[in-house]
């Protein structure tokens, strides 16, 4: 039975599609808080303004992040979500976890919260939605004691990482994502677990260039799979595509007839620098023009794979915010070896400059990105220690990121304008 | 760091008293000793919080540090901004 009117959420149910309002009023007949939810959801569509009171003093005991505070401004008319507070739980690596883990989650957020999730949220954190303060510290203990089950991260404190699945199950992982990720959660298990930054700090780990976890758009440092050197090709791979024995895009886009598969069509006339050809029946390649653009790796993966010497590239600096755009990050580091053996000491190493700079430079609520953006990437790329590389610039003269300083230009700035001036007239 | 560390967490507590403003952020402690590294304040800080001389005060995307004297109690009040 029903404890609000909820017309304009009502409309909501009307389409084909699955309705969030419908999944409430399902978990409402359990949890009977869920229906001032949709009550004060209704008020706000009337009143075109929210009812939530975001953030404060929630937590629990040990940790600075985790815990995002939700409290009604209305207790008194909808005491269900007087309290409201969301849980961040760190996923696991790759979100690999067994459907047993997964129902005992569900069933110890029913017994604490108001068993509303989300999965997965944007930083890939399984998010608990809806529980009072008084119920944290217990859900806090049962989950961490008898799930062994931690936290995930929020506010100014180095976020869940995120990897794709990486060679547990993809041939184009260009480094093991998972191993990474792993070993970097837990070598910063205090950055996650309490803040440490001027706000939100994000790692995420990609195998290859085709970036499934978006690290290049949506993460501060994006550790992105990639190879030197040649493409390797099995040329009698090529030629069984080309004869279409063997479906293009792993069989992929098969549910309707496309036609016979177009070697020159579809693979070397969409490759973005114009660095493939047929030769003799064979596909060639001009590696040193190719850009990772992965699309001929995608469409046949059985003729073509990355090539041998594998690593990471390093980019920096991405945010995706509500307000003002998203941004891109800057490739940093075109390759870095990124391995198990030494720990990640290198790409450790790399992140810890960017902090110590970040922390001492950016401003309060101001991304790594940012700050980079405010004080030139000229400046940034001192800070780390590398010299200016051509992969910095995105095309000579557009945006000309590098300045030279005057001691590195012989003879300084200085010169005989006249002399100049009998060679280039004014 | 130019003071020591119970100098540095004196004078961490006597900012987090006397701002205008309860929340601060933890660049608004790198005045109390700028010699120290930030990450060396950030440590004092959090220890303050270890101790309960001071509490997080989140807001979901930005932590900050506050002195719970100073936070109303959020719970039915309008204490929370």
């Amino acid at each position: 039975m029903a404890k609000h009117e909820t017309p304009l959420l009502d409309e909501l149910e009307k389409g084909p599609w699955p309705s969030f309002v419908t999944d409430i009023k399902r978990q409402a007949e359990k949890k009977p808080e869920c229906w001032d939810i949709l009550g004060q959801l209704e008020l706000s569509y009337v009143e075109k303004i929210t009812h939530w009171k975001h953030g404060g003093i929630v937590g629990v005991f040990g940790y600075g992040g985790g815990i995002v505070g939700r409290y009604s401004d209305l207790p008194k008319r909808f005491p269900g979500v007087e309290h409201f507070h969301t849980v961040r739980l760190a996923q696991p690596a790759s979100k690999y976890y067994s459907t047993k883990h997964l129902r005992d989650l569900c069933d110890l957020w029913e017994k604490y919260g108001s068993g509303m999730t989300n999965m997965h949220g944007s930083t890939g954190d399984m998010v608990m939605l809806g529980c009072r303060t008084e119920a944290l510290e217990p859900f806090f203990y049962e989950m961490t004691h008898n799930l062994n089950q931690d936290l995930g991260g929020s506010g100014s404190n180095l976020r869940t990482p995120a990897n794709c699945i990486g060679s547990s199950r993809c041939e184009w992982s260009c480094y093991d994502t998972e191993e990474a990720c792993h070993q970097l959660t837990m070598h910063y298990q205090d950055e996650i677990h309490r803040p440490a930054f001027p706000y939100k700090f994000k790692f995420k780990f990609s195998g290859c260039p085709n970036d499934c976890v978006a690290a290049i758009a949506r993460s501060d440092v994006a550790v992105i799979g990639t190879w030197r050197g040649n493409i390797r090709i099995d040329q009698a791979a090529v030629k069984e595509y080309v004869a279409g024995n063997i479906p293009s895009n792993g069989g992929a886009h098969a549910g309707r007839d496309w036609g016979k598969f177009d070697i020159q069509k579809e693979v070397i006339n969409l490759c973005p620098t114009n660095c493939m050809w047929m030769e003799g029946g064979e596909l060639k390649i001009d590696d040193s023009e190719c850009t990772r653009c992965m699309h001929c790796l995608n469409v046949m993966p059985r003729a073509l794979r990355p090539g041998a010497e594998q690593g990471a590239t390093i980019c920096v600096g991405a945010k995706a915010p509500i307000l003002d755009g998203a941004q891109f990050a800057t490739l940093i580091v075109p390759f870095m070896k990124v391995s198990a053996d030494n720990e990640f000491e290198e790409l450790i190493e790399f992140i810890e400059k960017i902090w110590d700079w970040w922390m001492e430079e950016g401003k309060n609520r101001e991304r790594c990105g940012e700050t980079m953006q405010r004080l030139g990437l000229p400046t940034f790329i001192k800070v780390m220690g590398l010299d200016p590389l051509p992969q910095h610039i995105k095309e000579p003269r557009s945006n000309p990121y590098v300045f030279w300083q005057e001691e590195e230009v012989p003879g300084g700035f200085d010169r005989d304008v006249e002399e100049f001036r009998a060679r280039h007239a004014a | 760091m130019a003071l020591s560390k119970d100098e540095l967490k004196a004078a961490i507590l006597k900012k987090a008293e006397t701002a205008p403003k309860p929340q601060l952020y933890i660049k608004d402690f790198y005045a109390c000793d700028p010699d120290a590294k930030p990450r060396e304040i950030k440590n004092v800080a959090n220890d303050l919080v270890k101790e309960g001389k001071l509490m997080f005060w989140s807001s979901g995307s930005t932590t900050m540090y506050a002195m719970k004297s100073r936070i109303k109690d959020e719970e039915g009040t309008s204490g929370v901004n």
